[in-house]
């Protein structure tokens, strides 16, 4: 549902990084969607095309990679892909963990044709 | 064609203002509280048994994020304690500009803590850090046991879950036990407290407790 607005947070973070660097297209722009962000890909998707309708953006494509979830075993410190719950770790069965990713979406990068 | 790397969290605007607030809070250690769950799950009814309590031991202020009307703001009103309306007018969670916004309405001087109640949604609000300390999840017992494992995040992004309504618990069918089993199977570090009504008496004993020991935590930090 806050996909609108992650994608208007995104969009502000993107006119920061090209501003200024002769950009004359960009082509595409590469997201890394946590498995645990909270956010749905084609919600994503849709309300990104929504917003760069009417600007220079228009056209511009919006590439997805999902990215996985990885906790890390408090009692070992093994690092395992974190599919559902409850955790047990693969090496101890140890049951408490930390996520160290999937939790938020980065911009990897931004593909563009230059002046 | 020429590639940039970024490499930046698509929050990260907000993380820096949640992290201004975070600072501004410290320095005029303010403790910030911030309470998300489900429309209904009781957020403003909790907020209306506790108040009364803490309002004792802290200065207080409540901040109410709703898409519309001023009602939860004049709910807090009653019971004595300052409110301040924010209606995101659609916007399905609070962000830290937001906070930032009305804080500026409060003395910072005259605040020891400062309660949040997010919009009711069980996904958007918990993504949005607004520089609070602490952050509780409602859930109510009729909302159903398996919700923590549908909602993982909401379960993974807090420090305690509260369980409300379990006085009605039975009439959904709903077991609490296996309720309190799911929320720590997703996180087992997660505080899991009960509020509600008991015998037709509200009581909320056990999240006062747990947020005075939460503020006398970081007043010692
Ligand atoms: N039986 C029972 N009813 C409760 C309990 N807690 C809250 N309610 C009722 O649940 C309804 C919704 O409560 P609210 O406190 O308004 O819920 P909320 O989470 O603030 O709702 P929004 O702000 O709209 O998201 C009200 O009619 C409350 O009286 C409880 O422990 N037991
Ligand atoms: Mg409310
Ligand atoms: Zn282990």
């Amino acid at each position: 549902m806050h996909e609108t607005a992650l994608m208007q947070n995104m969009l502000a973070i993107v006119d920061k990084v090209i501003e200024g660097q002769q950009v004359k297209k960009v082509n595409s722009i590469t997201l890394s969607v946590g498995k645990l962000s909270n956010a749905l890909p084609d919600a994503l998707t849709f309300a990104f095309e929504a917003l760069t309708a009417d600007t220079p953006l228009k056209g511009c494509k919006l590439i997805l990679k999902e990215l996985p979830a990885v906790a890390v075993c408090e009692a070992c410190g093994a690092d395992t892909i974190l599919n559902d719950f409850p955790f047990s770790c693969p090496k101890c069965g140890g049951k408490f963990y930390t996520i160290v990713q999937g939790e938020d979406i980065y911009i990897e990068s931004i593909d563009c044709e230059l002046e | 064609m020429a590639e940039i790397k970024v490499q930046k969290d698509v929050k990260s605007l907000n993380k820096e203002i949640a992290e201004k607030n975070r600072a501004e809070f410290k320095k005029h250690n303010i403790f910030v509280m911030n309470i998300m769950g489900s429309p209904g799950s009781g957020k403003t009814t909790l907020l209306e048994n506790i108040l009364p309590v803490l309002a004792k031991s802290y200065r207080t202020a409540v901040i109410e994020g709703d898409l519309a009307t001023q009602n939860d703001a004049e709910r807090i009103r009653k019971t004595g304690v300052e409110a301040f309306q924010i209606n995101t007018n659609g916007g399905c969670h609070l962000n830290a500009k937001q906070i930032e916004a009305e804080y500026a309405k409060i003395d910072p001087d005259h605040t020891d803590l400062i309660i949040i109640e997010n919009v009711g949604n069980l996904v958007c609000p918990i993504e949005w850090d607004l520089g609070e300390d602490l952050r509780v999840v409602l859930l109510s017992a009729p909302e159903g046991e398996d919700k923590p494992l549908k909602y993982p995040p909401a379960m993974l992004k807090t420090d305690a879950v509260v369980i409300t309504k379990a006085d009605i618990a039975s009439f959904a069918d709903v077991n609490i036990e296996q309720m309190k089993k799911n929320i720590l199977s997703v996180n087992p570090k997660a505080v899991v407290l009960e509020a509600g009504k008991v015998n037709g008496v509200y009581s909320a004993e056990s999240v006062i407790d747990y947020i005075k020991e939460k503020i006398k935590a970081k007043k010692a930090e």
